[in-house]
This record gives C-alpha cells, structure tokens and sequence, in this order.
C-alpha cells in the first residue's frame, strides 16, 4: 500500500535491527492517510449531513451524497495532484490512490 | 507499510496504537463541538431539554453511522 513510492533496495535490516527512516517513513505514510480521511469525514459531513437530525440513521439522501461526495473528493484529489505534478515536477508529490 | 521487518513493525504498532488513542479524544471532543453547537441553542435553563438530548443523541450516532460509511468507500478506493 505504499503509494508514496518510498522502500525497496535500502532495507536490507535482516529481522531484528530497526532501522529508524523506515519507521519514520511508515508513520509519515500513516498520518497522510489519516488526514486526508479525516478532512474527508469533515468536508462531507458538513454538506451532506442536514443538522436538523430528525433521526439517528443515515436517510437515503444522505447516504447517497456521501457516496458521491467521497467519489468526487478523491477525483478532486486526483486531479489536483496531477496539476501539481505538472507544475512542479512533482516535488514531493503523494499523489494518492 | 509492508516492507517493515519485524521488530520494526511491532515499534510501528506501538506508535499506532497511541494514535488511535489520541484520534480517539479528538473525535471525542470535535463531537462535543459539533453537537453543541448544532443542538443547543437556548440559554433559558441550565439543563439539557429533553428536545436538545434527544438531538444531541441523533447528531453523536448519525455521526459515527457517517464516518463509517466514509470508511467503507476509502476502504475502496485502494
């Protein structure tokens, strides 16, 4: 699942040894993830959930904008990286999927 | 994540498991804002009415029924 495109090659640690950079690049891999999860609750949330709350359940209205609210986001995401890499050669660029 | 050898991957869980601990208070408290403010709005009482409890009820549980379903479609995407 690395999408970063990060390992390979270098991490010849035979079990036993940790190496610090792979840990370290793990957990960078993990909080981008959880970010863009978390800003993906968030956003759609806030425009598909109506904050009337006439019941506790999803309604169908909701559940189908969050279905194409969370399609449209990774497009965003998609195309907005693919901008990025354009411009700057991506420097950096954690294009996700 | 999956070129981690062994000993490497139990430091890494190590360092998971306190972030889910953490994540957790802060959807914990962002849910309290969330809920506060969506729900409560009258300042005559000092207690919750059984009204506002009863949104404060639906917002909590429609909540986490939304970030589940958000779940399911990352959960796809990869």
């Amino acid at each position: 699942m690395s999408f970063l495109g990060f390992g390979g090659g270098q991490n010849a640690q035979p079990a036993g040894a940790i190496n610090p950079a792979q840990i370290e690049m793990a957990v960078a891999e993990l909080d981008m993830i959880t970010d863009v999860f978390n800003r993906l609750v968030n956003s759609c949330h806030a425009k598909c959930i109506s904050e009337k709350y006439h019941e506790p359940d999803l309604n169908k209205g909701e559940g189908v904008c969050i279905d194409r609210c969370t399609a449209k986001f990774f497009e965003v995401n998609k195309k907005v990286g693919e901008r990025m890499q354009a411009m700057g050669g991506g420097a950096g660029g954690g294009t996700f999927q | 994540m999956d070129q981690l050898n062994v000993k490497e991957q139990q430091e890494f869980q190590q360092i998971v498991e306190q972030k889910q601990m953490k994540d957790f208070m802060r959807l914990y408290s962002n849910l309290v804002s969330k809920c506060f403010d969506d729900c409560v709005n009258d300042f005559t009482s000092a207690n919750l009415t059984t009204k506002e409890s009863s949104c404060i009820m639906k917002c909590s549980e429609k909540f986490l029924k939304h970030s589940e379903r958000v779940g399911q479609r990352f959960q796809e995407q990869k």
